[in-house]
């Protein structure tokens, strides 16, 4: 990390360490105390000693690594101000996913603002991204480059819906990550009068279950082993992205595929992954919502990492930002 | 214009064949005449020239965006047409609309580039990113959208009355903007411009030659003959004879010290290779001629052509295609004799009684310009593309030697996310300090060994010169090519014919990598 305005907060191999604080925001390497912005595995590992985050992102460590993964967690609350060593914590909404949050870490007065994943469109699934006036703001920049401008998630629903129509003898089949997107474009189809039954690939239904749980209405979704093989034409099932081309989904023979990802927006990643139905639905903010953030937080400086680093920092600094990229290690390049 | 947009994005993302034709189909059938003719040549490869240069649309994207993040997109991207239409920030006017038709004829009679790029910017303003892709795509040349000819082929006969043979026939015939094409496929008359015995006739190919089928072969089945390192040429012989490369680009004014002029009507297909003292030279030697419209009378006594003749497909009237090879042989022997030319001979059969006499010949045949062998069944006829029981090439083992990879840079459409060009080097001398660059390769690894050297390239870069990255010297690449030569081109004073990587040496020290001598001297 190049020189900023915080000198108490350090980079460790095992994550982002705030000194005063004595804790690590979402590490990658098991530690003592860690703060986690929200549930996804590359930012929620197993075997830490003591956790602190919102419920729900607890629950569903709970429920991917078993009840005994750690003993101590704590639940952060919104309006909370909670003094951890020698700073305080405020917690708040970050729109990625159910359970997501912000951190507002101040220390002498010096406010840090850690957003973990964010989004600034709407998600029925989760609460809104809320801004605060900050002095240094951390951000994610997972598509921080001007090329990402993500559509309307409206018209990517309508897409896969007029599909489903024109393809009557078709299954759909389409790729989503188990957390989060898999529950938002269910809840986006409902919304749109889609009220078949949704089939989940077994990977999926946990979590699903969860989201249902917390008043998250999903309708009719059923496990897609409970559905026999001649029933499989005009349904449309949900899979992890990785299984899209594996053993598992030969059994369908005669799909449409398709992938929920703000990658589609790339055409050639498209065509590397197979994909005859990209639909650009994406979790994190594109380029114009990252921008629109750091405006809204209006900090001194911008920290950057999770991404496409360079042409953030570039622009910012050019718009007179104090810039930097942060290189933290752990964090797969094109993980969504 | 949308229509079209519409039709690459489904062509680009439809997995199957058949998904393709059917979408072509439907476009042929639904569109207005002007409008399919224009997308035939464009889905062909048919313009003339570029519109504009990459060079004027990184100067009118940088006007309408930032400069350094257009570098940056644009690396990450690998497209150039991709990264504009997505970085492009269009004003939120209404969308025009244009046909495809109006768009071509627009663009076709702009002479001056200020108003091309003025009216270019005012559509793409006006157009959706799909929209501009196409645009751009278009304007540049080059679609690469996965459709063959072969598909376009098979789509035009669902669309028409006419037989894929017609088709294939008289499918170089047709001149922009291809409308009468579409006409001729309703039932109506070929154009008066179409001279048949003016047209390039697609090639025969050779299949790769494969060890165990060819055992139980029989060898008085089969001619063989050398496959020299030259370029694949079709002469029509004739009062207004013409050249064409091995995908129909009419090269007769780069070779013109051939002399195609003759009564009658003969179609030769040969070898073109520099012959001088009665010796083949080498391919580097003939790449001076290569693309050269004009030659100098200089160039061309330094670098005089020769043409090796292999087959014959027309004798005046007769149609040797549909001749067994060897009565075509007799036709080809006739022809030479009548032709008297000094720069043409036909290829010559080689001798041998077994298939192992056959490789022993093909290894240690001091000319080094020599590929490998062709072997040609007797009783094959001349058959568009590579035929099943017809050629099959038979080539010599390659070289194979020890790099170091020194630099790498980003590949285009399908591995464009990936550092899939290597520039591979060796030392310079036995102090084994410094490194010289060899060449180039970007083939030859898995797929998987594409994921592992990208991320060992993105972990070893010392520096960034935009797209391309240089690299601690660490890695070693087992690099396999056809013939090494002199080259006074090259940094290294060597050129490697068509290298790819054969192994990956995660293993090799690059201290056991060899020195710039030893390279040479594998040249004799």
């Amino acid at each position: 990390m190049r020189k900023t305005n915080i000198n108490w907060l350090k980079k460790k191999r095992e994550g982002l360490y705030c000194v005063p604080g004595n804790f690590f925001i979402d590490p990658v390497f098991p530690v003592d105390k860690a703060l986690i912005t929200h549930a996804h595995t590359d930012h929620a590992r197993p075997n830490n000693k003591s956790i602190f985050s919102s419920k729900e992102t607890i629950e569903l460590m709970h429920l991917r690594y078993g009840e005994s993964y750690c003993s101590d967690f704590q639940i952060a609350y919104f309006d909370e101000k909670i003094k951890i060593n020698d700073v305080t914590v405020q917690i708040l909404p970050a729109g990625h996913i159910l359970g997501s949050i912000q951190f507002l870490i101040n220390y002498k007065g010096y406010r840090l603002l850690i957003s973990g994943d964010y989004k600034r469109t709407e998600d029925k699934t989760c609460l809104s991204y809320e801004p605060v006036k900050c002095d240094t703001f951390i951000t994610e920049a997972t598509f921080g480059l001007p090329i990402f401008n993500h559509p309307n998630d409206q018209s990517e629903v309508k897409k896969l819906i007029k599909s489903i129509k024109e393809n009557e003898n078709k299954t759909h089949l389409i790729g989503v990550y188990a957390l989060g997107k898999c529950q938002r474009l269910i809840t986006l189809l409902r919304n749109h009068g889609y009220d078949e039954t949704i089939y989940l690939h077994g990977a999926l239904t946990k979590i699903s279950k969860f989201y249902s749980k917390n008043n998250i209405k999903l309708g009719n979704i059923s496990n897609i082993s409970e559905c026999s093989k001649s029933e499989y034409a005009n349904k449309l099932v949900l899979c992890p992205p990785s299984s899209l081309n594996d053993k598992w989904s030969q059994k369908f023979k005669n799909v449409v595929k398709g992938y929920a990802s703000g990658w589609m927006r790339i055409r050639q990643r498209v065509k590397q992954k197979n994909i005859e139905l990209p639909l650009i639905l994406s979790d994190h903010a594109d380029w114009g919502e990252i921008l629109k953030t750091v405006n809204d937080v209006n900090p001194n400086e911008v920290l950057v990492t999770h991404g496409r680093e360079e042409a953030l920092v570039n622009y910012l600094t050019k718009k007179n930002f104090k810039s930097s990229a942060l290189n933290l290690i752990g964090f797969e390049d094109e993980n969504e | 214009m949308n229509d079209f947009a519409e039709l690459l994005n489904d062509l680009i993302l439809s997995p199957s064949r058949k998904k393709k034709i059917d979408l072509l189909k439907i476009f042929f059938c639904k569109s207005n005449l002007k409008d399919k003719g224009w997308a035939f040549c464009i889905l062909t490869n048919r313009m003339d020239r570029k519109f504009i240069s990459v060079k004027e649309l990184k100067e009118l994207i940088v006007e309408n965006s930032d400069e350094d993040l257009f570098r940056f997109s644009y690396d990450y991207v690998g497209d150039l047409a991709e990264t504009i239409s997505l970085l492009w920030e269009s004003n939120n006017e209404k969308n025009i609309k244009i046909n495809l038709h109006e768009f071509m004829e627009i663009f076709s009679n702009f002479d001056h580039k200020n108003k091309l790029k003025t009216k270019l910017k005012y559509i793409l303003d006006r157009s959706s990113e799909n929209q501009r892709y196409t645009i751009i795509k278009i304007l540049t040349g080059g679609l690469r959208v996965g459709v063959s000819n072969g598909l376009i082929k098979e789509a035009l006969k669902l669309s028409g009355v006419r037989e894929k043979s017609e088709i294939e026939e008289f499918w170089h015939g047709f001149k922009l903007p291809c409308t009468d094409l579409f006409e001729w496929l309703d039932g109506k008359k070929l154009p008066r411009y179409i001279n048949r015995k003016k047209l390039f006739n697609s090639f025969m190919l050779a299949n790769n030659y494969n060890s165990n089928e060819f055992k139980s072969y029989k060898i008085d089945d089969y001619i063989a003959e050398f496959k020299w390192d030259g370029i694949r040429a079709q002469i029509i012989f004739s009062e207004d004879g013409k050249i064409f490369s091995r995908n129909g680009e009419d090269i007769t004014n780069s070779f013109c010290d051939i002399n195609t002029f003759t009564k009658g009507y003969f179609v030769v297909d040969g070898e073109i290779v520099v012959k001088k003292n009665n010796k083949v030279l080498s391919f580097n030697h003939l790449q001076k001629r290569i693309g050269r419209k004009n030659p100098s009378k200089k160039l061309i006594e330094d670098y005089p052509i020769h043409f090796i003749a292999y087959d014959i497909l027309f004798y005046t009237s007769v149609d040797c295609r549909a001749l067994s090879l060897i009565e075509r042989k007799k036709y080809l022997n006739r022809f030479i004799n009548i032709c008297k030319l000094s720069n043409i001979s036909t290829s010559s059969l080689i001798k041998f009684s077994s298939w192992d006499q056959l490789q022993n010949i093909k290894e240690t045949s001091l000319n080094n310009h020599i590929e490998g062998v062709i072997i040609k069944k007797k009783t094959s006829l001349y058959k568009k593309g590579r035929v099943v029981d017809g050629w099959y090439k038979w080539k010599r083992n390659p070289f194979s030697v020890d790099f170091i990879i020194m630099y790498a840079q980003r590949g285009h459409g399908k591995r464009s996310s990936f550092y899939s060009d290597f520039t591979f080097g060796c030392w310079v001398d036995e102090q084994f300090t410094k490194l010289v660059p060899v060449g180039k390769a970007y083939s030859g690894y898995t797929n998987d060994e594409l994921k592992s050297l990208d991320r060992w390239v993105r972990n070893n870069t010392v520096e960034r010169f935009g797209p391309v990255r240089s690299l601690k010297p660490g890695l070693v690449v087992e690099v396999s090519f056809d013939n090494i030569n002199y080259s006074s081109r090259h940094k290294s004073g060597v050129a490697l014919r068509f290298p790819r990587f054969s192994r990956i040496r995660w293993d090799k020290p690059i201290s056991q990598v060899c020195s710039l001598k030893y390279i040479k001297d594998l040249i004799n």
